[in-house]
């Protein structure tokens, strides 16, 4: 070949391909959410909706078993006041489930959202056929979705956790800071590589993959117990505890889990293994869902080169 | 009348079609039930959870939460759907435009799109019902005596009809706003989701906010579907705000609201179409 | 010296449509929902620096074959090779130097300016945000974009739109451009550009190629060094313009206008007769047929057997070969 048309393969031209490709694919969405700022009512205001109406039916919960302790009108004797004050600590906490649940939901539908059925939406308009013909790798380009995409549920996510703070009036302690933000952030990164996974099958199916993420959605804030305690799937005799065991694989489980533990110290209720375990799992989830996002993606970009299914068929 | 009956018929046809045909009709089916049972799960083991830590049973609230979200089921599958309809026929198909020839017909149409996911929802929510009343331990005292089923009757065709009025309000305004469509889609039900009293008495609500669900149809929706299905005494003592009203008159609440949302939808399509092929955004779409 | 695109005996089947759980069912199949050969062994070669054109029919496998050099499908059979990579197994140093833009493409982020989506892809190339951004500056001007720079894209009209995924093409620097029908749809003038800025683009990088399909006879003339006719997945010539014409001169084209004749089996039982195509111009009620003959001899044959099916003939004219001719010679149907 010509000295013209020699191309830079090494290693760091590789990497600052994929880092440039990650800023390139993330800048439409920060932009899009920048050119049109009505996004941020409907993102900060309207999710809320949603967990309010979660919170208030702990709430009636509450208002019963008060009412059953003390009827009004109510003159409490010691007793009673201490009955009062233990149920109190425990809508506290399962109020703090539910915004702390909420703030993961953010996150998980970003994930489904931004990286899995985008790709389906962008082999429809004919965008996905240049995405996949460019040298880059395929994990930059959904890293990029998935940045991008972060902006904004980041303000969603942030937005519900101040209103928990404010308006239902949740009260965090949290004793271990640094223990935290590490759970947090191995969370995000065990679940973007499970997003990154799923993206996979959305170059071969499309339409079924849409409908199967949208069907999985209910089932899934089920399993990893997004507003209740995922321990509390233990009180059910039969079928509670596979259920338990089988959520446990997506990461939103034991995130979410050591995340009540570590901000509600000593009446996180239900509670499954210690926060470090948690931690520990946690790290192994991200890692496994990483490696094999990176094969599933070459193997079902194959598969769907080999069945003609990565273009649209309209192109 | 015959044109009509045509158009209802095709518009069926090609709701099943277009709602179906991502694959095998079974498939479609146990989909569209998978997902509102495993809502319902969550509210149970809510409920569980509560009551294992709390050490209490509010059974009659869960009866209240159960039957409640049952009926929203309706509300995800019909409003969300007419709305659906709307917005990827205009959209995706592009294909609106030669179905609104005049409101009405358009009317017709959509009620016809509707139809299959109305059909779905319904098996969804008598699924649903029948867990609450058989698999359940303790039970959903879930029963409805014969003097309560005309009224009955005609309270959820009225609830049905309402919804389908809202949802082309809703298809209407998204003329405008095509590109927050998603979000409307999320939080038009998450308004209905808190203050019509589906999960909770209105009474939870702090402040004045519990009079929002006052003014919106299906509150008496859900609150009469709820009194004729769950008449037994324990239930009469939750304080929904509704408690002054009784059957009948809650019934003539609904009809003369969805009377309104009837005529507020046509106006508001509308409005909504002029509005955009004023604006030049009528085949506006929706990529960013 | 290896060429920049070579294939050998390419051949690519798409299996019909496939159901989860359920086998397709043998009407469907018969239906043509079954099994079709878009490229039936295709061998081509395309050396460095050559505007190579490929001119066929809707359907005859062009697009096929341009998702296959792309790296987007895998053949079913046979050998694909793009600047000297094996496209089923090299894809990387393929990917960094190719580009592609097909013609009906209107695609882009409607919120984002037209010259922010170019800048978008061309991150996924790793050019330098500056030499990306001059470059795209450049192009925009040739194309006639400038004044609509910082546009939305929602707002672009299809043609504009068009002609940005033109500039997308070449602001990654591509060595070989597959051009897929790249005037579809546009008017004299866009298209008059896109031709123009092509043809000078190749003449002055050197080593560069471009493929390009169409199925416009006089672009493929006017643009190509060489030309590759195909149909039905098959290549069935593959000369430059000027040789494929020759070939056509050897025998004699006819053009006659008749009234709308019903049938028209049994042309080709005439001796010296070697092919013809007929076209219904139902406006005016009249056939057009386009004669390919060996000398002149047939044509009182032709004529009167015109005139057994009592039609007239209004005109009656000996023409210059076009490449239309010699698609007709070969498969025995008109283009367009
Ligand atoms: N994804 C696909 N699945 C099934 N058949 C296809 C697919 N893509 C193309 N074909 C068929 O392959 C043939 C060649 O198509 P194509 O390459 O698009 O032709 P051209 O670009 O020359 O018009 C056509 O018969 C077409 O129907
Ligand atoms: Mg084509």
């Amino acid at each position: 070949m010509r000295e013209a048309t020699v191309r830079r393969a090494d290693l760091r031209f590789r990497l600052g391909l994929n880092l440039r490709s990650v800023v390139g694919r993330a800048y439409p969405r920060v932009i899009g959410a920048n050119r049109e700022p009505s996004w941020l009512i409907f993102e900060v205001f309207l999710p809320l909706l949603g967990i309010a109406a979660y919170v208030f039916i702990y709430q009636a919960f509450y208002q019963a078993q008060a009412a059953a302790i003390c009827p009004s009108p109510c003159t409490p004797t010691p007793a009673q006041l201490l009955a009062l004050h233990q149920a109190g600590q425990n809508l506290n906490a399962l109020v703090a489930t539910v915004v702390l649940g909420g703030t993961m939901v953010a996150f998980w539908l970003n994930v489904l959202w931004s990286m899995a059925s985008q790709l389906y939406w962008e082999k429809e308009i004919g965008n996905l056929q240049l995405y996949m013909m460019a040298p880059m790798n395929r994990m930059a380009l959904l890293g990029g979705m998935a940045i991008g995409g972060m902006f904004m549920t980041s303000v969603r996510a942030l937005s519900t956790l101040v209103a928990g703070i404010v308006v239902f009036g949740v009260i965090f302690s949290v004793a271990n800071p640094f223990l935290l933000l590490a759970v947090f952030f191995v969370t995000l990164i065990a679940l973007y590589g499970m997003g990154m996974m799923f993206a996979s099958l959305y170059l071969l199916w499309g339409r079924e993959a849409w409908n199967l993420s949208a069907l999985m959605e209910e089932p899934i804030f089920f399993s990893s117990g997004m507003y209740f305690p995922a321990g509390g799937l233990f009180s059910i005799p039969t079928w509670g505890p596979a259920v338990a065991i089988a959520g446990s694989i997506v990461p939103a489980t034991f995130g979410l889990d050591a995340l009540r533990q570590l901000t509600l110290p000593g009446t996180a209720p239900l509670p499954l293994l210690p926060p470090v375990t948690e931690l520990e799992i946690l790290l192994v989830l991200a890692v496994v869902f990483l490696v094999l996002a990176r094969y599933t993606l070459a193997y079902l970009e194959t598969l769907a080169k080999r069945e003609g299914k990565l273009t649209s068929r309209h192109q | 009348m015959s044109t009509f009956w045509r158009t209802f018929k095709v518009a069926a046809w090609l709701g099943w079609e277009m709602d179906s045909n991502w694959t095998e009709p079974w498939l479609f089916i146990i989909y569209s039930i998978v997902k509102p049972i495993a809502a319902v799960f969550i509210l149970v083991l809510m409920y569980v959870v509560f009551a294992a830590i709390g050490n209490v049973r509010p059974q009659p609230l869960f009866d209240f939460m159960y039957v409640g979200n049952a009926f929203f089921i309706f509300v995800g599958s019909t409003l969300f759907g007419t709305f659906q309809v709307i917005q990827s026929d205009r959209e995706w198909y592009q294909t609106i435009r030669y179905v609104y020839i005049s409101p009405i017909s358009f009317y017709v149409y959509v009620m016809g799109r509707a139809v299959s996911k109305i059909i779905v929802a319904s098996f969804a929510v008598v699924i649903t019902l029948a867990f609450g009343a058989f698999v359940l331990n303790p039970p959903v005292p879930i029963t409805i005596s014969w003097s309560a089923v005309p009224v009955f009757i005609v309270s959820f065709i009225l609830g049905l009809f309402c919804l389908l009025a809202i949802g082309i309000t809703l298809g209407g305004a998204t003329f405008l706003m095509a590109r927050h469509t998603q979000t409307i889609a999320e939080a038009v039900p998450g308004i209905f989701y808190v203050f019509c009293g589906v999960l909770f008495p209105l009474s939870v609500l702090p402040g004045g906010l519990s009079d929002v669900g006052k003014v919106i149809p299906l509150t008496y929706w859900f609150d009469l579907s709820r009194r004729l299905l769950l008449p037994s005494a324990e239930l009469q003592g939750i304080q929904t705000g509704l408690g002054g009203f009784s059957d009948l008159t809650i019934l003539a609440f609904l009809a003369i609201s969805s009377v309104a949302f009837f005529g507020l939808s046509i106006a508001v399509f509308k409005a909504g179409e002029y509005l955009a092929r004023k604006a030049g955004k009528i085949d506006m779409t929706t990529s960013y | 010296m290896p060429y920049a695109v070579e294939t050998r005996d390419l051949t690519r089947i798409f299996a019909g449509k496939r159901h989860w759980l359920r086998k397709p069912d043998p009407e469907e199949v018969e239906r043509g929902v079954g099994p079709t050969t878009a490229l039936g062994g295709v061998t081509v070669q395309i050396p460095e620096g050559e505007l190579f054109g490929l001119l066929g029919p809707n359907g005859a496998g062009k697009t096929t074959l341009i998702k296959i050099l792309c790296t987007l499908l895998l053949p079913t059979s046979g050998e694909a090779f793009v600047a000297g990579h094996d496209v089923t197994k090299d894809v990387f140093p393929i990917r960094q130097r190719i580009g592609m833009v097909s013609g009906g493409e209107t695609t882009g982020y409607g919120l984002l300016t037209a010259r922010e989506n170019i800048w978008m892809f061309s991150q996924f190339y790793g050019v330098p945000s500056k030499v990306a951004k001059e470059r795209i500056d450049g192009l925009m001007k040739v194309f006639g974009l400038w004044d609509r720079r910082d546009a939305k894209v929602r707002t672009l009209s299809t043609g504009q739109r068009q002609k940005m995924n033109m500039v997308r093409g070449f602001a990654t620097d591509p060595d070989i451009l597959f051009l897929d029908e790249p005037t579809l749809g546009l008017d004299v003038n866009a298209a008059r550009i896109i031709r123009d800025y092509v043809m000078k683009w190749l003449k002055e990088n050197k080593g560069k190629t471009v493929l390009l399909t169409t199925h416009y006879m006089a672009e493929a003339d006017e643009m190509c060094d060489r030309i590759a006719i195909i149909d039905n997945g098959k290549i069935l010539a593959c000369d430059t313009p000027e040789n494929l014409k020759r070939t056509a001169r050897m025998d004699t084209t006819f053009q006659l206008e008749v009234d709308a004749l019903r049938n028209t089996d049994g042309f080709t039982a005439i001796p010296g007769v070697k092919n013809f195509s007929s076209k219904n111009d139902i406006g005016k009620n009249m056939t057009h047929l386009t004669f390919i003959l060996d000398g002149e001899a047939p044509v009182a044959d032709i004529l009167s057997r015109i005139m057994s099916q009592g039609s007239k003939v209004h005109s009656l004219q000996k023409s210059e070969p076009t490449l239309e001719d010699v698609f007709i010679r070969m498969v025995g149907r008109g283009f367009e």
